[in-house]
């Protein structure tokens, strides 16, 4: 079994949660045009090792939490409320989301 | 040709309320509700306890409800009416009283001197509740609930919302008279299938069912 420890309610079954993406920042709706809108809602970077992403505990106190996570490995580094300050880790990972080379 | 008659329309019967999960004869009717009305001998029992009133409350997790009710995150306790408070979410309780009673409940909550946005939601209808007494009540649930239910992870007073046979669940753990219990709720649509799972794993453990009276709450 596949543990994920909820920052509300701890160590709990993977099957729990829903994986909610990689985290990013939301582009400004004021100023920010189709295009990063669009790298935003539905593109990623993928990277071969530590990111950052968000998950659902939908099964239990539905509440988000951010995840830092090797892809290689599937090691979690980090599990955080949101906006908890991000360990050194992570902080590479979050910059790799939505990367200008995408199309 | 006949008299217009003066009377009014025939009484209706007053509406009956049935519980998702299907019950067992002889049944009754408690507080407008049909109910199973037997008892059973098994050292482990299930009973339908769904027309138990049933409210969920949502409000600042660090509020003046929250500092009313006096109930954490992941714990359970009654107040001085009987009512079982449960802190089922972060800023988020479920409270569940005697059958009848969800008015009086939500009344009392809505007469607090509170200055912040609260909901209050009366869910006796919507969801189906099941009462799991037994000393085997653990090792049954631990066939269909992957949380550690051990006497030091989850004693008495202490609730979670987890999965149970795949349903989303919220499970109390609340003692009658010393010997171990668990209240478990879920939506209503899943309440026949999460008592029927709970009918199936607990044969192994003799599981009997007994009525809405003989659980006594």
């Amino acid at each position: 079994m596949i543990t994920l420890s909820c920052p509300w309610c701890g160590p709990r079954n993977v099957t729990e949660f829903a994986y909610g993406g990689e985290s990013g920042a939301r582009p400004d709706p004021a100023t920010a045009t189709p295009q990063p809108w669009r790298r935003y809602l539905y593109t990623n970077a993928n990277p071969a090792g530590p990111v950052t992403e968000t998950w659902l505990h939908r099964a239990g106190c539905r509440r988000y939490l951010v995840v830092e996570r090797d892809t290689t490995t599937n090691e979690i580094l980090a599990i955080r409320r949101p906006g908890g300050a991000p360990s050194t880790s992570a902080r590479h990972a979050t910059t790799g989301r939505a990367t200008e080379q995408r199309p | 040709m006949a008299e217009p008659t003066t009377a009014g329309p025939a009484p209706q019967p007053e509406p009956l309320a049935r519980s998702p999960i299907p019950t067992l004869t002889p049944t009754a009717i408690v507080a407008g509700w049909e109910v199973t009305d037997r008892s059973s001998d098994a050292s482990t029992r299930l009973a339908d306890l769904s027309p138990l009133a049933k409210v969920h409350v949502r409000a600042s997790e660090d509020g003046a409800l929250a500092a009313a009710l006096d109930v954490r995150f992941l714990k359970a306790a009654r107040d001085d009416y009987g009512v079982l408070i449960t802190g089922s979410g972060p800023g988020e309780w479920t409270l569940i009283g005697p059958a009848g009673t969800a008015g009086d409940i939500a009344g009392r909550l809505s007469a607090l001197d509170v200055d912040e946005r609260i909901t209050i939601v009366d869910l006796t209808h919507g969801r189906a509740l099941v009462r799991l007494t037994g000393d085997a009540g653990s090792t049954l649930l631990a066939t269909v609930c992957a949380v550690d239910l051990d006497e030091h992870t989850m004693p008495d007073g202490t609730c979670l919302r987890t999965s149970v046979a795949r349903v989303v669940t919220d499970l109390v753990r609340d003692d009658r008279d010393g010997v171990r219990s668990y209240l478990l709720h879920c939506e209503r649509s899943s309440g026949a299938y999460l008592a029927e799972q709970l009918r199936q794993v607990g044969e192994a453990h003799g599981l009997g069912v007994e009525g809405f009276a003989a659980a006594g709450r």
